[in-house]
């Protein structure tokens, strides 16, 4: 029995911690890549010209054999067995101290292959970076400023706001842990029926603002079906899947949302948690217990069909850009944003969860895009991305998108990639809502005065100056 | 395993390599690294701040005013007088500005040049960088700032130059750093990571520099935000009126982010009794950040000074505090561009590193840090900066932009920097228009 503490009184049982309490953790473990990857930069070396200055060199330098070995880099491109006569382009950063120190003997390239990696949306930087977050589950940290254009187009439109002073989370890095990013998907009344009619709240609690998209057609196996599967269960968010490949690979899991039509639930048993109808959701209504979730694609009448079924009482939608984030002739950030205002302006926008797809590539997406009126976000080429599966041309959408996937992938390998990639955009979620001083990711949904629009800053800065339109 | 200090003739041979490095390419006697460059600091940016450190001018025939970024300062440009109207090129152009407009108790603090160093601690660069800084700011009446990483020895001959820093962990802060300094500032928030603290990881965190801490070596050292002490204006207040009372002779600077309430904050320094109120633009320099950070909290300089300038006018406040703007100023022109948009002058970080070799090749947080001896305390890289070329090559920086300043000016009829100030009708926006 334990001592006492000090002021127990006779008879005063001890303090013991709350039941039940869990702290959301993804493990993460270093999951390199399968296939080797187009290197960011060439090193070409003039082999003569590296003679040359060798014999130069040791002339120079005879005796001080550390001055003539000494090689320009650090990072060991040139410190194989016969040091620059084979350079290791793959250690290269792009320094370029050694093209700088011996221009006739070295030069770096960009390589042209990295630069096709990806397409004109999903882009190679973009890519590399999600490599880089499944690889080993971490933020990225980089020396120097940014790099990129100034602004837009699409989510780089955006800038989100921070809090100079006066915080709820003021311990750096060290308080993120007491941020929530648990999300509800379901529906919200506005008010408690007690007649026995009423609507009542139902909802799913997920750890993340981040679920799974179903990959396209081209990308679907059983193998690809387990794996997603699989992720979103220890990740305790949700991953979409079309039911014919949920019953092929025996897929069927709390964490799943098979997708089907309103005429398929009658043979669906048992009841998933959330079904994902992609015909006619109001009349899923009544035919299942699962909470009924709409995929709406930004085609036009969006909007229309939108508040048709919110009226017959769908309340978790999935609207749906393409993967470069077009939808009804727009970007999604301005759609989501049209989506959230309009159930804003018909006081029904915290009665239904949103979820969007398409245009996510990024860590730094998810929170604009929750910003822009999504409740969360669903994951589609990010996660191809992230499997190392190589795009073959542009992929728009996942009726036509076309993926390599490496043939060595396991279930086991691309688990462990999509938790490291789901780690490393939480964290990022975190510093994101830790700047802004928020607890929680719920209360950054439609929160538009955390956002900056560019449009709007530059009309304040620039209006009047000559030439500004 | 220990990395030993170079041999004299190693550090001859590879400083000799670099400088003609630097040299050739600067001068297109080759052509430009294929690799050099990204759409804010382009190949000839880089290659024409070599230039101008080498020779105290800007280059001819190089693109050494703006950059390719398709905004802000690269869509700026100035509306200058017809050349019959331009004023002839002179040193009696004034381009001093004073630090403190608002107490006649302390010291005027008047620095030649419109722009002083950044801070950049000990740790994310050399105590040679840090040294080159101030032999440079020490020559040209400016000034440069420790950053948060303490103060060390080699910085004590300079300290009249020298603005100590107090940043959120407080790093090898100390009453005699705060005594020596003519200006105390004191960083609420950095633009390359706003909201965030300051990031030193593990690799770099060697003996030295965790001694300089007085913190754990080899362990990453992530800076508290924002100060844990300070949940107020009023708590701003006890921390200004602390340094000043420790240094009653000393200036009081606030280096603040730029959120979209950046005029209030700077409206609340005021009153918490700053001298200077120190912008840093989220497009600004760092030696280690999280890349989201980068782009994706608070806004660019550009656009964040005209609101702070017409607030602080509003208020009736604006003669009296010095708006000083960084985070993304490369070049004279973007100095003169701000000074246009509202602020009295600006701080340089990046520039400072680029005229000493840097190629903004964005590896300064890994391993042994800067392969050109600059972002890093390696004792084998660290001696490819000497500090009397450091110093040379930024007092070189800081001529050709003096020069250039007084360029603009002159093309525009005015006799003084301070008259350049809040001009927006002086400038022009070239428009581009880009995609959704």
């Amino acid at each position: 029995m334990a001592e006492p503490r000090k002021g127990q009184l006779e008879g005063e049982t001890e303090l013991v911690p709350a039941v039940g309490y869990r702290r959301y953790h993804i493990d993460t473990a270093p999951t390199p890549d399968l296939a080797d990857l187009p290197h960011r930069f060439l090193v070409e070396v003039d082999r003569v010209e590296l003679l040359k200055l060798l014999v130069k060199e040791t002339w120079e330098y005879w005796g001080d054999w550390d001055v003539v070995a000494a090689r320009p880099c650090v990072y060991g491109v040139f410190s194989g067995p016969i040091g620059g006569f084979a350079p290791r382009p793959e250690h290269c950063v792009g320094c370029l101290r050694c093209t700088i120190q011996h221009p006739e003997a070295v030069t770096i390239r960009h390589n042209p292959e990295w630069k096709a990696w990806g397409d004109a949306y999903l882009a190679p930087k973009l890519v590399e970076t999600i490599l880089s977050e499944a690889a080993i589950g971490a933020v990225p940290v980089k020396g120097q400023g940014y790099r990129g254009r100034f602004g837009g187009p699409g989510w780089d439109r955006i800038w989100t706001d921070m809090s100079e002073i006066v915080r709820p989370t003021r311990d750096g890095i060290h308080g993120r842990e007491s941020i929530s990013t648990v999300v509800d998907i379901g529906s919200r009344p506005m008010h408690l029926a007690t007649d026995g009619d009423g609507e009542r709240p139902r909802c799913l609690q997920l750890q993340l603002p981040i679920l799974f998209d179903s990959p396209p057609k081209a990308a679907q196996s059983v193998e690809m079906a387990r794996l997603l599967a699989h992720a979103a269960e220890e990740l305790e968010t949700l991953a979409f899947l079309p039911l014919p490949l949920v019953r092929e690979a025996g897929a069927a899991s709390p964490a799943v949302v098979p997708q089907l039509r309103a005429s398929e639930l009658e043979a669906l048993a048992p009841a998933p948690r959330m079904v994902e109808i992609l015909d006619d959701a109001p009349a899923a209504l009544s035919l299942t217990d699962s909470i009924v979730c709409e995929r709406l694609p930004f085609e036009p009448g969006w909007r229309e069909a939108l508040l048709a079924s919110i009226a017959a009482g769908v309340r978790v939608f999935h609207l749906v850009a393409d993967y470069h984030g077009r939808g009804d002739g727009r970007f999604v950030r301005d759609l989501a944003l049209e989506a959230h205002l309009l159930l804003v302006e018909k006081g029904l926008r915290d009665m239904v969860t949103l979820i969007g797809s398409g245009g996510i590539a990024a860590a730094e997406h998810v929170p604009k895009a929750i910003i822009c009126g999504f409740d969360a976000v669903a994951l589609d080429t990010p996660l191809l991305a992230a499997l190392q599966a190589q795009p073959e041309g542009s992929v728009t959408d996942a009726a036509t998108a076309r993926f390599r996937l490496p043939p060595s992938l396991t279930i086991e390998w691309g688990v462990q990639r999509l938790k490291n990639l789901s780690a490393a955009w939480r964290d990022q979620l975190l510093e994101i809502l830790g700047a802004m001083g928020l607890r929680e990711v719920r209360r950054l949904r439609g929160e538009l005065g955390r956002a900056m629009f560019q449009r709007d800053l530059e009309r304040e800065a620039f209006g009047g100056i000559d030439g500004y339109r | 395993m220990a990395i030993a200090s170079p041999s004299p003739q190693l550090v001859e041979k590879v400083t000799h390599y670099l400088h003609q490095g630097f040299h050739d390419r600067s001068h297109a006697l080759l052509e430009a690294p294929p690799a050099l460059g990204d759409p804010r600091w382009t190949d000839e940016l880089i290659m024409a701040t070599w230039f101008q450190a080498e020779h105290g001018r800007p280059p001819e025939g190089i693109e050494h005013r703006i950059g390719r970024s398709g905004g802000g300062f690269d869509r700026l440009d100035f509306k200058l007088l017809s050349e019959a109207d331009w004023l002839a090129h002179s040193e009696d152009i004034g381009t001093a500005i004073p630090l403190n407009r608002r107490d006649p108790a302390r010291r005027t603090l008047e620095i030649a040049l419109p722009i002083y160093g950044g801070g950049m601690s000990y740790g994310s660069v050399s105590e040679e960088v840090m040294v080159s800084r101030a032999i440079a700011a020490q020559e040209w009446g400016t000034l440069t700032c420790t950053g948060e990483g303490g103060y060390p020895d080699g910085l004590k001959p300079y300290a009249d130059s020298v603005i100590t820093q107090v940043a959120t962990g407080l790093f090898g802060v100390r009453e005699e750093t705060i005594q020596r300094a003519p200006m105390v500032e004191f960083k609420y928030a950095q633009g390359a990571k706003p909201g965030l603290g300051g990031h030193l990881l593990g690799d770099k965190s060697t003996t030295t520099v965790a001694d300089m801490r007085e913190s754990v070596p080899w362990v990453s050292l992530f800076s508290p935000f924002p100060f844990h002490s300070v949940y107020s204006v009023e708590d701003h207040r006890k921390h200004i009126d602390w340094a000043m009372t420790m240094n009653p002779g000393a200036l009081i600077s606030v280096k603040v982010s730029t959120p979209v309430d950046v005029d209030m904050v700077a409206v609340g320094s005021y009153y918490a009794g700053a001298h200077v109120f120190h912008m840093d633009g989220s497009y600004g320099g760092t030696g280690a950040a999280p890349e989201i950070a980068k782009k994706n909290i608070a806004m660019p300089i550009e656009l964040a000074i005209p609101r702070v300038h017409r607030h602080l006018e509003q208020e009736g406040i604006r003669d009296e505090i010095t708006l000083i703007a960084s985070g993304g100023v490369r070049t004279a022109w973007d100095v003169a561009k701000a000074i246009a948009l509202g602020a009295d002058g600006c701080v340089l970080g990046t520039s400072e590193l680029v005229a000493m070799g840097c190629t903004r090749c964005s590896n300064c947080e890994r391993g042994r840090g800067c392969p050109f001896g600059l972002t890093t305390t390696d004792p084998e890289l660290k001696e490819w900066v000497h500090p009397d070329w450091g110093a040379m090559r930024v007092g070189n920086l800081y001529a050709s932009f003096q020069w250039q300043l007084r360029d603009i000016l002159r093309k525009l009829g005015l006799k003084a920097v301070a008259e350049l100030r809040g001009r927006r009708d002086l400038l022009r926006y070239i428009p581009e228009e880009f995609d959704a």
